[in-house]
């Protein structure tokens, strides 16, 4: 039950806010509402992704705000040119957020340092490079990749939706995607059987490092320009995400697709907010109560279940 | 099993949509002003503001509230405030939103300066003035008003120039590193220092835009420092005249910002009495950014960006009541209202502190002629 909090939790968002939206303004949303979510969201989509990965393994990482600022720094500053070039450059990002996220995979298993430290660390260096490659917000993307990534116009973000839903399908069965689960559930098991831990975790820090590079390429794509401060509120909403998305702390239980429902869900409280009308300086308050809610009716049903088996 | 996982699916559904429903009268309380009598057609201007969290952002979400309920407005705008914290895509959505809801008009203060091209262009593309003030989007399509703070600092060095007559050591006290204004502030500040080779700087060290941050920084710097004639302050002012008091040194010249502690040193409301300059960004900024929109969209005003003179006073300008507040705390912000013949503005205090509005006034907003 616990696996399908996210699906819940989604489920009823969406209906809230198509409650919501069409009480207030009297017809429902229209092509634009629908695009303009899909494009907002999709960053957090694909760090939400990353982060479920990690948690998977039983770790966390903050570390995603950094690599996410640094990438839009440098995809605002390096992705030019027209034709296919600029997609050339797109991958030299994901490569740099590969690269960032092993940096934090070979401090974790090599080092045996605890994840939520080593990314606490890395994430202040990480904020720390992307003010040195862009200090003033700017930059810019060219139209071309625009167009392919986010159109304004045509749901594009679509595609690299189901491509990332279809990835995580594809991932969770293989061997790697068996192992992650098996390091998360119990690692001096997984161990003691052969399972290689210290690579799972590298290749899953990394991962979630190529996520966030993601996340920045549709950041800097949506928004036409960088700031070096765009990652901050991705390490708070990703691990929110998470935590909806049904993606248990402890490790081993819970599916990135859980995380992506998440995603989507916190994206929709911030417009049922707004068309509920609830009173700006309360949003906050709201946001919180929202997360709690979603997060109690997890454990309330995984109670209800576990008292119902054992009746039976 | 199947059944109930379903069934358990549509209550949570029906339960969340219900609680929502029962919340979505409140869908016009926001916007919520005397209707009845109005003409049917009150533009509808948003305000969209990124984070809340100090004196200077309530202020100017006061004075735009308590402008929204003064005539000409009360008559003409229907007004509503969002506020999305510093996170881009929030306010970004919220902006999604206020283009979903046919607005007329909407005024912003960004998290993040280019953040939000995407979304302005939008808007703009639909037909949506946008006005961004104090923390500016870059997007051209959309209009901004703002001051100059390059100019903040040259004044403010050209007060303490003139006031020592070319000669003296001078300490400098600026913001916070890396942020647009800093950078200009300081700018200027050097340029008119550097033109006059009498003046001597003698220290410059960050107060952060934080009265009790200057403090602690000069009460640290002032054990190693000889005679200072003048002090040129980005922010954080009253704090700065504190540790001189502290530490018995005699006042020098201050050129400062426009907290209300800073002031009441100048009108020897506190003690000591301080000869000073201060000036200040304006809150009342959003005021102005509503009039641009809503002379824009009735095309009384030409479609242009507009930069405001900073409201300035001197020890001998100061009027308590007017430029100065005995009964309001020293981190407030003093500047809440423009004073003198040519003000850009006048509000009054109870719009400032409450968002209430001014008893028996019509806002006039002069937009200058510079």
């Amino acid at each position: 039950m616990r696996d399908r909090l996210g699906y819940v939790v989604l489920v009823a968002t969406i209906a809230a806010y198509l409650v919501v939206y069409s009480s207030s303004l009297g017809r429902l949303p229209t092509s634009f509402d629908y695009l303009s979510i899909l494009n907002t969201m999709l960053p957090l989509v694909f760090v939400a992704i990353g982060q479920s990965l990690v948690v998977l393994t039983g770790g966390i990482d903050l570390s995603v705000g950094g690599i996410v600022s640094l990438c839009v720094a440098v995809t605002a500053t390096i992705v030019t040119g027209d034709g296919l070039a600029p997609f050339g450059w797109v991958l030299v990002v994901l490569v740099l957020g590969a690269a960032c996220g092993a940096v934090n995979g070979v401090i974790v298993s090599a080092g045996r340092i605890a994840p939520i430290l080593t990314t606490l660390a890395t994430l202040s260096i990480f904020t720390g490079l992307a003010l040195w490659v862009l200090p003033v917000p700017g930059g810019s993307i060219p139209p071309v990749v625009r167009n392919v990534l986010s159109n304004p116009n045509v749901p594009t973000g679509l595609i690299w939706l189901g491509v990332a839903i279809g990835g995580w399908l594809v991932l969770r069965r293989t061997r790697f995607g068996m192992r992650v689960y098996a390091v998360g559930s119990d690692e001096t098991s997984a161990r003691a059987v052969g399972v290689p831990a210290a690579r799972v975790k590298l290749g899953v820090y990394a991962l979630s490092g190529l996520c966030s590079g993601l996340a920045a390429v549709f950041y800097v794509s949506t928004t036409t320009a960088g700031d070096a401060n765009a990652g901050a509120p991705f390490i708070l909403t990703s691990i929110a995400s998470v935590v909806v998305g049904g993606v248990a702390f402890s490790g081993g239980r819970g599916s990135a697709l859980g995380a992506v429902a998440g995603a989507v869900a916190l994206t929709l409280v911030i417009d049922v907010l707004f068309f509920a009308g609830i009173d700006p300086l309360y949003q906050s308050l709201f946001q919180g109560l929202f997360l709690v809610v979603a997060v109690l009716l997890g454990t309330v049903a995984t109670l209800v279940t576990r008292r119902r088996r054992a009746v039976t | 099993m199947n059944l109930h996982r379903y069934g358990r699916l549509l209550v949570a559904a029906l339960a969340l949509s219900i609680a929502a429903a029962c919340g979505s009268p409140a869908s016009e309380a926001p916007a919520a002003q005397p209707s009845g009598s109005a003409p049917a057609a009150k533009l509808k201007i948003a305000l969209s503001n990124s984070f809340i969290g100090n004196q200077w952002r309530v202020e100017m979400e006061n004075v735009f509230k308590a402008a929204c309920a003064m005539p000409p407005y009360v008559d003409q705008v229907e007004c509503s405030v969002y506020n999305a914290g510093n996170d881009v895509s929030t306010q970004s959505r919220q902006i999604s939103n206020l283009i979903s809801q046919g607005v007329d008009g909407i005024v912003v203060n960004a998290a993040s300066t280019s953040g939000l091209n995407g979304v302005v262009q939008q808007a703009c593309d639909r037909g949506i003035v946008v006005v961004s003030f104090d923390n500016t989007v870059d997007a051209a399509c959309g209009l901004t008003v703002n001051t100059d703070q390059v100019k903040f600092g040259q004044q403010l060095a050209q007060f303490l120039v003139d006031q020592l007559k070319g000669q003296g050591k001078v300490i400098m006290v600026t913001g916070v590193a890396g942020t647009g204004a800093d950078n200009d502030r300081n700018k200027g500040a050097k340029e008119v220092f550097a033109a006059n080779p009498g003046i001597e700087i003698v220290a410059t060290y960050s107060g952060m835009w934080d009265s009790a941050t200057a403090q602690r920084a000069t009460s640290g710097q002032l054990p190693g420092l000889p005679k200072v004639d003048g002090v040129w302050v980005s922010g954080g002012t009253d704090g700065v005249i504190k540790a001189f008091s502290a530490a018995k040194r005699p006042m020098p010249v201050f050129a400062g910002e426009a907290e209300n502690g800073f002031r009441k040193y100048m009108a020897g409301i506190l003690e000591p009495k301080v000869n000073g300059m201060s000036i200040g960004q304006p809150p009342f900024l959003s005021v102005i950014a509503l009039e641009l929109a809503r002379g824009v969209i009735k095309n009384e005003h030409p479609k242009e960006s507009v930069t405001i003179p900073f409201p300035v006073v001197t020890s001998d300008s100061l009027v308590p009541g007017e430029t100065v507040f005995p009964d309001l705390p020293d981190s407030f912000f003093a500047d809440f209202t423009d004073s003198g013949p040519n003000a850009t503005v006048i509000l009054c205090q109870q719009g400032a502190t409450d968002g209430t509005p001014c008893p028996g006034k019509t806002l006039d907003v002069n937009f200058g002629t510079r």
